[in-house]
């Protein structure tokens, strides 16, 4: 409780801020529209909007879960197959250095302008930083706490399960937490290069109209789909990694 | 056949090109304490690895032959307690029957919290513990592993010395009858607790003469004076 009125005393001051440069500034509305009329064009455009955003938010969810699942098997293979870590590691490092708006065009003509495009382009976003985390986490743990499951007669699944993947946990939670941010904007980029739907979309489409109160409608909500997600992550992990008094400082 | 009351390791011990230990002729007796005392970096901790089969940065060239029966058990007491944090005290004395997936015996695991007085804080996690307390953890860890050789690693190092006192008689009396092996910096402690006696000399282990054959002895003034200057001369002479 004490968390969301700290947020909402931070939107408010948000809003301020956004109210008092476009006031002061004398800045027009089709630069920068003034909060009420953001409010406004959220009012007015309410179906559309629910419409669009919950084929966006659909697509964050699945890349996220997706992406995550995947970045949780990679990581657990990197940590059981030292080869392949050395041979698939440098892959997907070269992977995050290719723009992602270069692939996101491929992946339209390969996979076509549904949801799955931009579903992927979202696993691609949050692939990293989830396998990296939890390779990171698996392979921090203390040798000796390894060499003690080891003499109590762990077997390879034990020991991943009951001693590697709960000492990740912190670790993990930290790429997931970047995850979560990343997620939206791997699905609206998708949307961008091609869609007829979605939040991206509605972007693309405010503003070749100069709607722009329409764009930041988007904006607002894509915002909120973020930090929906974002605390919804950290509720979960910090549930998870509650014995571990450096992941739940206050 | 013949059950042997002990068992010994033969060879040299070097990290990277520099030799730890150019002849090691180490004896342990079954059933008994045998402490090795000596300088940091030693290979003291190593020397304990190998007995345990455990692996060992490649960096090291083990030369060492054992004549230990394979299928004697192994446990590990070190100064980092190596509790789980995510389990809690009774959960971390019970892993080994749960890493095996064996029925875990509870009625055993509260015998030992009682003995090592930790009964009312069964339930907490260990970051809530004292050090002292974490150790008495470990310990019971240990004994509802009853495993036939237990490897100490300078269990007690990290502890104020009243409360490494209360442990080092409380681990004596409940692992009196086992065979241990401990490595320490301490020559109190390894005066006091060990049956056998071996400091690090000139990349050798030595043993030295013990004023009295039982461990945990008593700490007279004449008899802590004397070991004391006997223990520290000994190691001083390794130094140079």
């Amino acid at each position: 409780m004490r968390g969301f009125i700290k947020f909402l005393i931070s939107f408010t001051f948000f809003i301020l801020c956004w109210w008092a440069i476009q006031y002061l500034t004398k800045t027009p509305s089709y630069i920068l529209p003034s909060p009420y009329k953001v409010f406004l064009s959220i009012l007015n455009n309410i179906e559309l909007l629910t419409y669009h955003s919950l084929i966006t938010f659909f697509e964050i969810i699945i890349g996220f879960l997706l992406g995550t699942i995947l970045g949780l098997y990679t990581g657990i293979l990197f940590i059981i197959s030292k080869s392949t870590r050395k041979w698939l590691l440098p892959f997907i490092i070269l992977t995050q250095a290719i723009p992602i708006f270069a692939i996101a065009p491929i992946l339209t003509l390969w996979v076509g302008y549904g949801i799955w495009s931009k579903i992927i382009m979202t696993i691609l976003i949050i692939y990293f930083p989830i396998t990296i985390a939890f390779y990171d986490g698996l392979k921090r743990i203390d040798p000796m706490i390894v060499n003690l499951a080891k003499m109590m007669g762990a077997s390879t699944y034990t020991m991943l399960f009951k001693i590697r993947i709960p000492f990740a946990l912190p670790q993990l939670s930290s790429g997931l937490k970047l995850a979560a941010a990343f997620a939206p904007m791997g699905a609206v980029i998708g949307e961008w290069v091609g869609s007829s739907k979605g939040l991206g979309y509605i972007m693309l489409y405010a503003s070749g109209r100069v709607q722009i109160d329409l764009m930041f409608a988007s904006i607002i909500i894509l915002a909120f789909f973020t930090i929906i997600l974002y605390n919804l992550v950290t509720f979960i992990t910090n549930k998870l990694t509650k014995w571990d008094p450096k992941s739940n400082l206050n | 056949m013949i059950k042997s009351t002990s068992f010994s390791l033969n060879g040299s011990l070097s990290l990277n090109k520099d030799e730890l230990f150019s002849n090691i002729q180490l004896e342990i007796k079954l059933n008994q304490w045998t402490v090795i005392i000596g300088q940091s970096g030693t290979g003291k901790s190593t020397l304990l690895k190998i007995i345990a089969n455990l692996n060992i940065p490649v960096a090291f060239n083990n030369n060492i032959s054992k004549n230990i029966n394979e299928d004697l058990s192994f446990s590990w007491m070190a100064q980092n307690d190596l509790l789980l944090p995510w389990l809690n005290v009774l959960e971390n004395i019970t892993l080994g029957q749960k890493l095996r997936r064996e029925k875990i015996d509870l009625h055993k695991a509260n015998l030992l919290l009682e003995k090592v007085g930790l009964i009312d804080v069964a339930k907490q996690l260990p970051s809530t513990l004292s050090g002292g307390m974490r150790q008495r953890a470990a310990l019971a860890r240990t004994l509802m592993e009853n495993n036939d050789i237990i490897l100490m690693d300078e269990p007690f190092s990290s502890l104020d010395t009243i409360t490494k006192s209360k442990i080092q008689k409380l681990t004596w009396s409940l692992l009196k009858n086992k065979t241990v092996i401990m490595v320490t910096h301490d020559p109190l402690e390894a005066l006091m607790l060990s049956n056998t006696l071996y400091y690090v000399s000139n990349k050798q282990l030595k043993p030295i003469k013990l004023p009295s054959s039982k461990p945990l002895r008593k700490i007279t003034n004449d008899n802590l004076i004397y070991s004391y200057k006997y223990i520290l001369n000994l190691l001083k002479k390794s130094y140079i």
